[in-house]
């Protein structure tokens, strides 16, 4: 085999899930009437945003070789600090500043903030005693839903303050603010994987912890950041979460956590670490919504989107085992 | 002889009731290669670690440069000057070439204020350092996962030979390389050791340790067993050291 067809082949198999949305944009815009639409389009990715922005997190500390259960939980309670502030129905205290925007930041800032001191929990506990970060994060997963309970008593705040809820409602070239929130987010993150020393160095860990450590890069350090960040990215989603619902329920956002995975695993991430890009953990999520938007669009119940979801899942991780037997031929 | 670069003084280590180590002294000079000889078990892999940072012994002090030094971690010990290739590859396969010989240590330009690596310079940094070695490799941007065993060990004998520093420890740096490919290694050795810099390599082949050496170690059970001049010995005398059927040839630490 000559390299330039190596070269091409190699990349046709890194970017394999692009070629998948795609695919299944073409087969669905033939078959479904009215699949074809700018507005539709537009919807696919609006409706991505929270679970892509959760999805980050949840890869950057999967690629570096574990695991975060809690992101679900922690855009919920996040979300929920958010809708009690500054909610004025419900539970929500409705607190108000002057200038208005001033809620943006300060609602923002402390959402990235609740996110960022879990995580440093859950990571300063894995890194320090040593834990199993599934145990760790699993067990935040479901002390954090529960403060989600405690804090709202089970009740929900409604009617979140128009400043905050204009960026869910000012649009930009079609999209809401929102989903601009989410793509400038997978740039900025995609960039500081792939160009950063820091970003080199997690993919690093996730390939072989031993090696990196003998190297002299600061692991503990690194890992303790990417969990912080996991958190801090996860409470980003949950403030789009209480914006896109205009509040918080107690049980908000159950369920994303399955999606999450799903999107990251369909995205070409390894569950075994070191391996998977950003970039691609986005064609995941928008391949994941394009589905549910053609389920819609088809009428069909949608309990489908699971049964789906899940064969989709499979599919990924076969997928990605084909792939490997592919690449030892090339190799 | 001048000062001594690193002055090991009754190091031992213990696991629990376990003594791996029970008081090892030797000393290691500018540009002298030591081979550290043992039986299995002897306690050579564990010597090296505490010297590289990756375990802290139980007693017992090190001077490195005449100073009193003992590196808490691979990075501090790193950055002492102390590089080590270990037994156990030591590279993270799913990344390529170029990430692997930096590792750690990538060359970065600012933009914004932000560290961004920079490719194209530690490419042609690595090219050249694998070009003067000798070793071809046919893509720098290959992940390591598809190179051979042979070209893993090229890639870190390579990178022990650019960074240099001012003590290198190889631990059975050669398990994995052809006849071919270890001369040149130990032609590396030598190599580094004409720059002023001080080797330790662990072998368990007799025929290397006295192609490349120039001094003895043998360690024996946690203690010394042997300290002697490569000049001044035969194989014949040093495996009587390792198995422990004489002590004769054993020299005075330090």
């Amino acid at each position: 085999m000559n390299p330039r067809t190596r070269h091409a082949l190699e990349l046709v198999l890194d970017n394999l899930v692009w070629f998948m949305l795609v695919f299944v944009l073409v087969v669905f815009s033939l078959l479904i009437p009215n699949y074809f639409q700018l507005g539709i389009f537009a919807n696919i990715i609006e409706a991505s945003s929270v679970l892509g922005v959760m999805s980050i997190g949840l890869a950057l500390v999967i690629i570096a070789g574990h695991m975060d259960l809690s992101v679900e939980s922690v855009a919920a309670l996040s979300a929920m600090a958010v809708g009690i502030l500054f909610c004025s129905s419900g539970i929500g205290l409705g607190v108000q500043l002057h200038p208005e925007w001033l809620m943006v930041p300060v609602s923002l800032l402390l959402a990235v903030l609740v996110g960022g001191i879990i995580g440093a929990f859950n990571g300063l506990l894995i890194v320090r005693v040593k834990m199993s970060a599934f145990i760790i994060t699993l067990a935040s997963y479901i002390w954090v839903r529960g403060l989600v309970l405690v804090v709202s008593g089970g009740r929900s705040a409604q009617d979140l303050a128009p400043a905050i809820r204009w960026f869910g409602i000012q649009r930009l070239a079609g999209l809401p603010l929102t989903a601009w929130i989410a793509i400038a987010c997978y740039v900025i993150f995609s960039l500081i994987m792939a160009k950063t020393p820091f970003g080199r160095h997690l993919v690093m860990i996730g390939g072989n912890e031993t090696a990196t450590f003998r190297a002299g890069i600061r692991v503990n350090r690194n890992l303790i950041i990417a969990f912080v960040l996991a958190g801090a990215i996860a409470g980003l989603a949950g403030w789009l979460l209480a914006i896109r619902t205009s509040g918080a329920t107690a049980n908000l956002g159950v369920g994303l956590l399955f999606n999450a995975f799903a999107a990251v695993v369909i995205g070409g991430v390894s569950l075994k670490g070191g391996v998977g890009t950003l970039p691609g953990v986005y064609a995941g999520v928008l391949l994941l919504s394009a589905i549910n938007t053609a389920i819609n669009l088809m009428g069909l119940p949608a309990n489908f989107t699971q049964v789906i979801h899940g064969l989709l899942v499979l599919a990924a991780v076969l997928l990605d085992a084909f792939k490997q037997t592919i690449r030892q031929r090339l190799a | 002889m001048s000062e001594p670069l690193l002055v090991l003084d009754n190091i031992a280590k213990n696991y629990g009731a376990i003594q791996a180590l029970r008081g090892i002294s030797f000393s290691i000079g500018r540009g002298e290669v030591v081979a550290l000889l043992g039986d299995n078990g002897a306690g050579k892999s564990t010597l090296v670690k505490i010297i590289a940072g990756g375990l802290e012994p139980t007693s017992g002090r090190m001077l490195f440069e005449g100073k009193e030094f003992l590196a808490k971690s691979p990075a501090e010990a790193k950055a002492a000057g102390i590089e080590t290739v270990y037994q156990d590859l030591s590279l993270c396969t799913n990344v390529d070439v170029v990430a692997n010989f930096f590792m750690g240590r990538e060359i970065t330009r600012k933009v914004l204020g932000v560290p961004v690596l920079d490719e194209r310079a530690m490419e042609a940094v690595v090219a050249k350092a694998l070009a003067n070695a000798g070793t071809r490799i046919p893509s720098l941007r290959t992940k390591v996962e598809h190179l051979s065993g042979g070209q893993r060990q090229a890639i870190e004998l390579n990178r022990f030979v650019h960074w240099g520093g001012k003590l290198v420890l190889l631990d059975e740096p050669f398990a994995a390389l052809g006849v071919e490919q270890t001369r040149r290694g130990l032609d590396m050795i030598r190599q580094v050791a004409s720059q002023g810099i001080g080797v330790v390599i662990i072998t368990h082949i007799m025929q290397q340790a006295f192609q490349v050496a120039d001094r003895i170690v043998v360690i024996r059970q946690g203690v010394v067993a042997g300290d002697v001049a490569r000049n001044k010995t035969s194989p014949d005398a040093v495996i009587n050291m390792i198995t422990g059927e004489t002590l004769a040839g054993a020299g005075p630490a330090g």
